[in-house]
């Protein structure tokens, strides 16, 4: 567990306010904006012991502001993400919890971007998308 | 490589790593066994679900190491189609229960995905209970486990020539 994971447990972050962005020793996320829409970008290697620690309320952040503009799509950027553990994946599934507990009328499509190179991220999506029927969208 | 790598096919081929791993090597574990797949079973696409496996069970044994050795075995062998993942580490009695527990309850579902999917649904704030209905359905490996002594035996074991993965709507290779 890295130190922010651990601080995380009990401190403020993603409070209302906290910053749309990541950085930890071995990935990163960031959030950028254009034509189609917020694009979420995740780099590098999600492996630590507890990711969710950290992801989750970036994921929250993100959450509110999809719904404040009320967008209908978000683009999941994972083309520069070399792996991701079956921990940090559950943060893609709080942020499917999150859209299903919306009304139907505010809900918003994940729209993953994946690498063909690595190769783990289709079969990966592929059941994300079994469990996110309506969320959850590969592109 | 490529006649080292042909007359090697005509035996089952090993990899055996014996560690006292921190958690960060496992990283570098996960890229070398891609690799070593690569080499060792060219043509069968098989290296990135190995190697997700490989990352999984050794996240699981890590923290349960108490600081003592983690053995890693991989088998890959092309003349039979399989390919054999076995990670050992220290376990108590108590704890190979719940363990088994898991995979027998998970073993019992025959539809992986299916699985997967309640896995998913159970627990999607809390730590833990996902990697091995990921290895049983993304990398397409039987998983089993055995105790010794005082040690447990983690087995994912499967085709190395693994069928494609057909779902409602697709098919993916």
């Amino acid at each position: 567990m890295t130190r922010r994971e651990a601080m995380a447990g009990s401190s403020q972050i993603g409070t209302k306010g906290s910053s749309m962005q990541v950085s930890e020793e071995r990935y990163s996320v960031d959030v950028t904006l254009d034509e189609g829409g917020l694009r979420v970008h995740f780099h590098g290697t999600i492996s630590t012991m507890n990711p969710a620690a950290v992801l989750n309320p970036f994921v929250d952040s993100v959450h509110e502001e999809l719904v404040r503009t009320h967008a209908r799509n978000v683009r999941i950027d994972l083309r520069e993400l070399e792996f991701c553990n079956s921990s940090g994946f559950k943060t893609f599934i709080h942020w499917i919890e999150l859209i299903k507990k919306l009304p139907a009328e505010q809900r918003y499509r994940l729209r993953f971007v994946s690498s063909p190179a690595r190769k783990w991220q289709r079969t990966s999506l592929l059941a994300l998308s079994c469990y996110g029927v309506d969320a959850v969208v590969v592109e | 490589m490529t006649e080292i790598v042909r007359r090697s096919q005509t035996r089952p081929i090993y990899l055996m790593l014996r560690m006292k791993p921190p958690w960060v090597f496992i990283d570098e574990i996960r890229r070398f066994v891609e690799s070593f797949c690569a080499c060792a079973c060219p043509n069968q696409e098989r290296e990135a679900q190995v190697a997700l496996a490989v990352h999984e069970l050794m996240q699981n044994a890590v923290p349960h190491s108490r600081e003592e050795d983690v053995d890693l075995v991989l088998e890959v062998d092309p003349n039979t189609d399989k390919v054999t993942i076995s990670v050992s580490n220290p376990c108590s009695g108590e704890q190979f229960e719940k363990l088994r527990a898991r995979i027998t309850s998970m073993n019992a579902e025959p539809d992986a995905l299916k699985h997967y999917l309640e896995s998913m649904r159970a627990a999607p704030t809390t730590r833990g209970g996902l990697g091995l209905p990921r290895v049983r359905f993304e990398a397409q490996l039987d998983v089993a486990a055995h105790h010794d002594g005082d040690r447990v035996m983690v087995v994912a074991a499967g085709k190395l020539r693994a069928p494609r993965l057909h779902l409602e709507g697709g098919v993916l290779s």
